[in-house]
Parts: C-alpha cells; structure tokens; sequence
C-alpha cells in the first residue's frame, strides 16, 4: 500500500546548554496514522513537539511537514494543524462556544462557515448542554473536551494531542478515545502521547518509544512485541519453592526469567508452544502443590519496560 | 481580527468595575461641589465657652479677658480645680485660663507661660493659645515701644476688631475660586489608573497565560498580527475610558467648562494620563499572575499614587518630604499642570513652558513605565 509521509523529521538535536534533550531522533509519519509517543519523563517527547510546532528552536536537523520545512513563520503548514495541549488552554472569561469560537477564528475568517464548524466541534465532543456555561463551571472531563474542542474545531488535517487524558475520569476517557478514533477516521493523522499505556495500545495504529531524546523502537503494538524477549508470562501460586525447583525451572526450555516472592512464582518464557504445560508438568512430577494459574502475553508495558529499562511513570 | 474581537469579550466581562469606578468619580465629583457650596471666599470665626479665672486683677489681666471675650463666650467658673475638670470633661468649657498674681512681671516681662487648662492636642486648646500669644506679644510689642501698659492694651483690643478686606484674584476667570471641573479633573487620575489598570490587567492575565500563548502560537495568525490587535484593543479600551471620563465634566459643568480657556488643556492632560494609566496597566499585567491579587495591588497603586502626588489633597497641603517623592511619580505632573490651569485662565509664556514640561514627563514616564515592563515580559519568555 503507497503511504504518504506527512511529517518527516531527520537527525534533530536540541541541547539546552550541556544537556541533551532531542539527540539526533529520527521519526517518520504516515497521512491517516494514530501515531503514538511514548516515553518516560524527561525522555523528549514535549520537546519534540515543540520543536514540530515551531515554538522551540532547534540546533540540528529537518523538520518537514506535509512536505515543506517547519518553520516559526510557516502559516500554510500551521493552519492544517490542530492542536490538543497537555493542560487545558481557554479563556476563563469566555463561554464554552465563545473559546471555541475564538480559537477557531485563528484559523477560518468565514463566520458562517466558523458558525457551522463550532456547531459540529460542540456536536462532537457533546458540550451541547454547556456552550453558555464558563469553563470554571465546567467539571474536570467537560474541560478536557473543550480542550479538545478548540484544538480540533477548523478540522485540521493533522492533530497533536499531548496527554489529552490526564486527571480524566474513565467514563470521560473513553468518551475521548472514542473522539480521538472518528477524527481519525473522518481523515485526520493524529500524534497521541500518554502515559497510559493501554490507551496508546487501545488507540494507536504506530507506536514510538523515545527516551534519552531518541527513537528506541518505531512499530505496531504487535511488531513492537515482537522485538522483545518475553513472549508469555506465567503466574502461578505456589506454597514452599526450594532454590532446587526454581534452579530446575530456569533449565526449562523457552524460559529466561524466574522470580518467587510472596509465594508466587513468575516465569518469563519466549515465544514457543506448550510452555503452559511443560511448567505445570513439572510442578505435578515433583509434588509441589499449586493454586491459581495465569498466563499472560506481554503487553506494551512489558515492551516499554524491557526496551526503556523503566515503567513508563518512573 | 479574531484576537481583537477576543479582547473586547473579555473587556465585556469587565464592564461593571469600568461602571463602578465611574460612578465613583461621580459621586467623589458630587460630594466635593456640596462641600464647596460656592462659599469659598466667605470666613467665619469659630466661638468658644471659655472660662478667665483672674488671680492677679491688674490691667493687663483686665485686658486679657476682654481681648479674649471678643471673640468668645466667657463663663463664670469658680478656682475649684474639680469643678474646673468636671465641667471641661462635659465641655461646657474648652478652655481655662488661670491668670497668676504678679501677672505683669511674670509672664509680660517674665519667661513664665499662662497656666491653662485645656483638651489635650485639640484644636480649640490651639486656637486660644494662640489668640493669647498674639495679645502678650503685641502688648509687649508696644509697651517696649514706648507706650503705657494702659495704652497698649486699649490699643491691641482696639486694633483687634479690624478686618482685613480680603479680594481673590481673579486670574482664572472664576473669581479666582477654584472653578469646579477643576475638581473633577484634579480627580481623574484616580479613576483612570484604577480603570484602566484593573480592567487591562485582568485582560493581558488571560492572554498572557502560557498554555493559551502556545495554543495562539500555533495558530495560522502571525504573532505581529496577533500582538497589533491586541495594541488596537488596548488603545479602543483607553480611548473609550477617556472619552467617559471626559464626559463627565462636560455633563455636569458643560457651560463652565466650556467658557474655559484652558479646556484644550485639560483635555490633552487628561489624555496624557491616560497614556500614563495605560502603561501602568501592562506593568501590571506583566508582574501579576494570578487575577486574585490584581484588585490588591491596583488599590495600592492607584490609592498610594494619589495621595502622594495630590489627587485627594491639594498639592500646597503635603508635606515637603512627599512633594520631593511625589516628583517620581507621573501623578505629581499631572496634579501640577492642573494646578496651573485651574488657578490661570491666561498663561504666560514660562506656565506655558511648565505645561508642557509636565505634558512631557507624563509622556516619559508613561514611556519609561512601557519599557521596564517589556523587558520583564522578554526575560521572563526567555527564562
């Protein structure tokens, strides 16, 4: 299938004196992507967003979008895209329709075509009850959908959304994913970053892992759990383990990892088949009594946390 | 014009603090005519119960008491110490002097004071003092001149009932009265400073907001654009502020103010601290952050600005210490070229000199006031 890069960047260095946030990172996005940035704190992705929207200077490298360079003064880029920011960016003075009004005027000067486009930002994201009501008055989700009203209201060809769920609760969040997925689908490419991994794995279509101010892994969740190690997880309660049994373990094929803590034993086995039965065999054939089982493929945590080194909120 | 129609909403939001301050200055204005009544060049002395208690009973005793019973009531009190205090602490009297025996030799002639009983720090204990100083020292005056100490007191108690014959000037056209949209003006900075200080600040606070900045910095909208509405909406507010500040003399003395030669010049100054209260305003909402403290601290601009440089108190009243601070202050030029122009219908070429002086330095502190807060603003977006 042809797919069309929509942002190119090459080698982008961005130093703040002796400290190296961007370290010649290199990310490629299709049109019609849900690309998802993850990384830690401190790992860049803010700065790499930044650098994206012209508001920070870079030292090194190529910013391109929609085929043209980035720059502070590219207003032909800058109108096809949205922008949903991590804290909530509205006029407290202001109503509900009256923000989205206004941020949608920085980019479409029609009033009727403007009037027609808050109609179905407001329609969208269901403020339709609170458009007169101020965003004091509004409660932590509503905010957070008009958050996202005003960054996506002049239907941007590409949206940037940098945490649009924090301190959301969950009926509110999957209001917003679900928002999150028909922009997509009605034809926006969207960069999502989160620090909640299943969101990004609910959501995303490409994922990047970024730390230290580079590109660790670019791929579907499932190419990405591919790359590592761990294919299966097997939890299993188990009373009184001896060193011998779990030394015994660990010679067990496929497996690479053995814990036992609190009278659970962990076993972290690549991918092959019948691990299940091959552990609980030898748990039969020595005796060793056992309770519940659980197996588990790896999730996009388990990628993070073996790529990165770190859980994702460390 | 999108950043500009913004601007206006929120200046909307705000209006009821424009209204408030206004009526304000209405009322201030409304107030001080009462006050004034027209009546500034009549004078009437204030009389008191006051009691002589004679224990000398020679002529210049004598003399006293009928100096001081011409311009109050004398009561009859008997040298009782406890009555004296009983009926002072009900004032039926404000003031007791007690005449020693040797009175000539001792207080004339002597370095000895009256013994008096008075209020304490009040003004009427002041007010006779006085009077009483003024009567010795003019005896004492004429007796080492040569005359009779009979003779000196006739002739201070007589000379005492002359009047001066007092004429204002009328250098201003108004009877040499203080004309009252002189007043109003004298007023103005007030309002303005706290207008527009109050209503700007809370603007530039929302715009000024980091996520909101960002949000506008992505935006297909230049930032020159975006700043130049956002100065068109400053100087619409400003000017509209100006005009109903302006208004209001007009409505309440049109036909006064408009005989006034110097109505011109009222206007121009007024205007200039506008451009004072404006700038102000953007220091404002460059320093402050959060839109709680913004009343706080525009009271204390607005509040302290005024006393200090003669906006509630007539420039002649404060002390010498504050007139010499209140040369930092743009008030102070404003208050001064008011002055001028209230107390002269005609300038000469050196008040004409001085008007603009005090034009110009509102100008330069204005300009001063714009540059420090832009330097603010630029450290703390690079910092």
């Amino acid at each position: 299938m042809q797919t069309t890069n929509i942002i190119q960047i090459e080698n982008l260095v961005k130093r703040y004196q002796n400290l190296v946030a961007l370290d010649h990172l290199n990310l490629t996005i299709h049109e019609g992507e849900i690309f998802g940035l993850l990384g830690p704190n401190g790992s860049g992705k803010t700065t790499a967003i930044n650098c994206l929207l012209a508001l920070l200077k870079y030292d090194k490298g190529t910013i391109t979008i929609f085929g043209k360079n980035m720059h502070p003064n590219s207003y032909d880029i800058k109108k096809q895209i949205g922008v949903v920011m991590q804290n909530v960016a509205v006029f407290e003075q202001m109503s509900v329709w009256e923000n989205i009004d206004y941020f949608c005027g920085l980019y479409v000067k029609d009033k009727t075509r403007r009037k027609q486009l808050v109609e179905e930002a407001v329609r969208f994201t269901g403020l339709e009850d609170f458009t007169k009501m101020r965003p004091k008055k509004l409660s932590g989700g509503l905010l957070r959908r008009l958050n996202i009203a005003c960054g996506i209201v002049h239907k941007p060809r590409l949206i940037i959304m940098d945490e649009p769920t924090v301190a959301v609760d969950p009926q509110s969040r999957n209001k917003i994913l679900e928002g999150i997925v028909e922009l997509n689908r009605q034809g926006s490419t969207i960069i999502y970053t989160s620090h909640y991994m299943e969101e990004v794995e609910q959501i995303c279509t490409r994922i990047a892992i970024i730390d230290h101010g580079r590109v660790l892994a670019t791929g579907t969740t499932e190419e990405l759990k591919q790359m590592i190690k761990t294919g299966e997880t097997i939890t299993i309660e188990a009373l009184a383990l001896e060193e011998t049994a779990l030394a015994e373990i660990r010679e067990l094929p496929h497996v690479f990892d053995v814990s036992y803590e609190d009278q659970i034993l962990k076993v972290k086995l690549g991918t092959a088949r019948h691990n299940l039965v091959r552990i609980l065999n030898y748990l039969q054939e020595k005796d060793i009594s056992f309770g519940r089982v659980f197996s588990e493929l790896p999730t996009l945590n388990d990628v993070f946390l073996e790529i990165t080194g770190k859980e994702l909120r460390d | 014009m999108t950043v500009f129609r913004g601007f206006l909403i929120i200046t909307k939001r705000n209006i009821h603090i424009i209204w408030l301050y206004l009526l304000l200055f209405l009322g201030i204005a409304i107030m001080v005519q009462k006050a004034a009544g027209g009546n500034t060049s009549e004078f009437e002395q204030v009389s008191l119960n006051i009691a002589v208690i004679d224990r000398d009973g020679g002529k210049l005793a004598k003399g006293l008491a009928d100096y001081l019973s011409q311009y109050h009531t004398l009561v009859e009190l008997p040298d009782e110490p406890s009555i004296i205090q009983d009926r002072m602490f009900y004032r039926e009297v404000y003031y007791v002097a007690a005449i020693p025996e040797d009175f000539e030799e001792r207080c004339l002639y002597g370095d000895e004071t009256l013994p008096v009983t008075k209020v304490p720090g009040s003004n009427s204990g002041f007010y006779v003092d006085q009077q009483i100083r003024i009567f010795m020292n003019e005896v004492r005056i004429m007796v080492s001149s040569g005359f009779s100490l009979s003779e000196a007191v006739e002739e201070v108690i007589e000379h005492s009932a002359d009047e001066a014959e007092v004429t204002l000037i009328d250098k201003n056209g108004f009877g040499g009265k203080q004309p009252m949209h002189a007043f109003m003006y004298q007023y103005m900075p007030y309002i303005l400073i706290s207008i527009l200080c109050y209503s700007m600040s809370y603007i530039m606070i929302a715009f000024r907001n980091e996520d909101v900045k960002r949000r506008m910095m992505c935006s297909a909208i230049p930032a020159r654009s975006q700043n130049l509405q956002l100065a068109l909406g400053v100087a619409v507010v400003g000017i509209a502020v100006y005009g109903l500040c302006t208004l209001m003399p007009f409505l309440m003395y049109g036909k006064t103010f408009m005989k006034d030669p110097n109505m011109p010049y009222y206007l121009v100054n007024s205007f200039m601290m506008t451009l004072v209260s404006l700038s102000l305003s953007f220091l404002i909402g460059t320093l402050v952050r959060r839109e709680e403290i913004i009343s706080a601290i525009v009271n204390v601009v607005s509040l302290g600005m005024s006393f200090l440089c003669g906006v509630f108190v007539e420039l002649e009243v404060l002390g010498k210490g504050v007139r010499t601070f209140a040369q930092f202050l743009p008030a102070y030029w404003y208050e001064v070229a008011n002055g001028l122009l209230s107390n002269n219908s005609s300038l000469s070429p050196a008040q004409q000199t001085s008007l603009y002086t005090c034009y110009g330095l509102q100008i330069l502190f204005a300009a001063a006031i714009l540059g420090v807060a832009m330097v603010i603003s630029r450290i703390r977006q690079t910092a």
